[in-house]
């Protein structure tokens, strides 16, 4: 996904930040009756009221509290030898420490590759330790699937396990240019505990076509592709059971990001259709899909977006007017809709207005 | 522990930002904050002239919270009501880098009627005030501003596709479009550039260096002989800049938009509408 804009961030820094001195001595412990979840909505809600400081802080301190993960980070085994743990539909806060995209694991009889490793060093240390309880093999390979913040900042929990980082041939560019944004943003979304020891670690194996790894009686192929959710996606599938890891090429349920390219999405979208895995797993979603139906939201999407968006600029119509009409018919039925849609219609206007 | 996340953003910003938040006030109040950057950009531009904000000579329209800071439609129109020819406007984000984002003179075939208007993308690197400040023909300053609520657009990094973005920088796309009404007094057109508009704001992390800035710094909009305006264009316009505006229509005569641009690193781009304007 997109990582959020800084404008939410602030806020955010803001709710969790300044007041808390100020409250240091108010209980450590949850207002009665509310859930983490509850009071952190609590706190937002009220967020126009000025003793909206107290309850922040409040909530802040039960967060703070109850952050470092108590149980093991959960991974269902989709296919023999093949785990994905499923993130929450959230922007990255302290609540979640990153944990909000989809990551995985597949373990062949000599090692292990990680696909992506979700978004702080401690969430992705989180993902180690799971890893670890599951296998002893060694861990080989660090693939990501793109460059974005919820995907790859875990990568440094597994640094010494000197795997090659491996990731498209374009990744690294595009990870270094927004290097400062994503770990500024972090940082702010994170708040400070939740962020410590998160650094960015690049790929050291980069992927220009294509590439197969042996994990020992077991390939994984490794497939780069045109811009579509971004300018670096990567395709990676299992070849003994037929499982391909989408990574941000397939969104469900959560509304699909575009920091890419609009028509390339569709397009990879079509030859994802025409030549079907055995099942697939998207970078935010369930564990595991099967095509058509996983592709099948995304798609209709992604068509009505283009689709409105185009009949706009052939009228003449402006950025402003498509950012207030464009593929609102989509509206309820996806979650995230009113923090990514917006910008979605707006990068695709920005592309679409050139054809 | 938790305090330390203001350090990474000013304390007058989250004073700011907290006054809003919290107290729900009207954004106006944050306009006194005592470092408004407006008083000084207002005398280094304008000087000692007199601008009269509010009297409904010209309106700015900005999305109140900028999705993308990097592309932020701003459109700037003045009411059939004023009438004459208008000298000059003026485009101010005062808390960017570089605050003056365009200034555009116009000229004999900007028109001197109906409902002007200027519409292009914008860069906002923080919350800020945005105004638009138009010159009329008797030579005097009137200003409409608005807030928007945005973050980091003028270091927002990279074209989406960066290969993409790169393969035809100087390409220009250029239309007419025909009016509702075959005699109104004005069409609209739009000049679209390919080029990355480097704001020279961004880290590239490579090299540990700043991407220099390399931006669209004049644009010259004609119909025929007859200038519709001049624009001289700062890094706080998105890449690929976009200028969709208003010029006088001719019934009989030919519509079709010459523009000629020139970058930071002095290379022209030209671009012509078709002769016979695009049909709506």
């Amino acid at each position: 996904m997109v990582p959020p804009a800084r404008t939410r961030n602030e806020k955010a820094a803001f709710g969790t930040g300044p007041e808390q001195e100020t409250f240091s001595l108010w209980p450590r412990h949850r207002l009665p009756g509310l859930t983490r979840r509850e009071l952190l909505i609590a706190g937002m809600a009220i967020s126009s009221v000025p003793l909206w400081g107290h309850f922040a802080a409040l909530a802040a301190e039960s967060l703070t509290a109850a952050a470092p993960a108590a149980k093991a980070m959960s991974f269902s085994e989709i296919a023999p030898g093949v785990y994905v743990h499923t993130g929450r539909h959230e922007l990255q806060s302290a609540d979640n420490r990153g944990d909000m995209s989809n990551a995985g694991f597949i373990v062949g009889d000599d090692a292990v590759a990680v696909i992506d490793t979700l978004g702080s060093a401690q969430v992705g240390a989180d993902m180690r330790a799971a890893i670890k309880a599951i296998t002893d093999k060694p861990i080989r390979y660090v693939i990501n699937t793109h460059m974005h913040p919820d995907h790859v900042f875990g990568n440094i929990a597994f640094r010494d396990d000197k795997p090659e980082f491996v990731a498209h041939h374009k990744m690294a560019r595009g990870l270094s240019a927004r290097a400062e944004t994503y770990l500024n943003n972090t940082k702010a979304a994170l708040g400070e505990a939740a962020f410590e020891g998160t650094e960015i670690v690049l790929p050291t194996l980069p992927v220009q076509d294509k590439l197969t790894l042996d994990l020992g009686g077991r390939e994984l192929v490794l497939e780069a592709q045109p811009a579509a959710h971004t300018d670096n996606d990567l395709i990676v599938t299992d070849a003994k059971t037929g499982t391909m890891f989408l990574g941000d090429l397939l969104f469900s349920e959560h509304i699909p990001t575009l920091d890419g390219s609009l028509r390339g999405w569709l397009t990879v979208i079509d030859k994802l259709e025409s030549s079907p895995p055995a099942r697939v797993v998207p970078g935010h979603g369930p564990a595991s899909m099967e095509i058509p139906a996983a592709l099948a939201d995304e798609k209709r999407y992604w068509q009505t977006v283009a689709g409105d968006v185009r009949k706009l600029i052939a009228e003449g119509k402006t950025l402003s007017d498509a950012t207030k009409t464009a593929g609102q018919s989509e509206r309820g039925k996806w979650e995230m809709f009113d923090q990514y849609h917006v910008r979605n219609v707006t990068a695709a206007f920005a592309e679409l207005e050139w054809e | 522990m938790l305090s330390k996340i203001a350090s990474c953003f000013t304390v007058r910003r989250i004073a700011g930002v907290a006054t809003a938040l919290m107290l729900a006030m009207p954004v106006a109040a944050i306009a006194n904050d005592d470092d408004d950057p407006w008083p000084d950009l207002q005398k280094s531009v304008f000087g000692d002239r007199q601008i009269v904000e509010g009297d409904g000579v010209v309106t700015i329209e900005a999305p109140e919270r900028a999705e993308d800071p990097a592309v932020v439609p701003i459109t700037i129109s003045v009411p059939a009501t004023v009438q004459g020819p208008l000298r000059s406007m003026s485009l101010i984000i005062d808390k960017n880098p570089a605050p003056i984002a365009a200034k555009f003179d116009f000229g004999p075939a900007a028109g001197s009627g109906g409902e002007r208007r200027m519409t292009t993308r914008v860069r906002v690197d923080t919350y800020t005030f945005i105004r638009a400040i138009v010159e009329t023909e008797d030579g005097k300053l009137h200003m409409a501003k608005a807030f928007v609520k945005a973050s980091g657009g003028c270091s927002a990094p990279a074209p989406k596709d960066a290969d993409g973005a790169n393969a035809d920088i100087g390409k220009m796309m250029v239309r007419s479009y025909e009016p509702e009404q075959a005699h109104a007094a004005l069409r609209d057109g739009v000049v679209m550039i390919k080029h990355p508009n480097n704001s020279g704001l961004q880290i590239d992390q490579v090299s540990r260096g700043y991407v220099p800035a390399w931006f669209i710094r004049d644009i010259e909009v004609k119909r025929g002989d007859e200038l519709i305006f001049n624009a001289d264009l700062g890094i706080s316009i998105s890449t690929n800049p976009n200028l969709r505006f208003t010029y006088s229509n001719d019934p009989d005569g030919n519509n079709a938009v010459q523009v000629t641009a020139i970058d930071s690193a002095r290379t022209t781009f030209t671009g012509a509408s078709a002769n016979r304007a695009l049909a709506n």
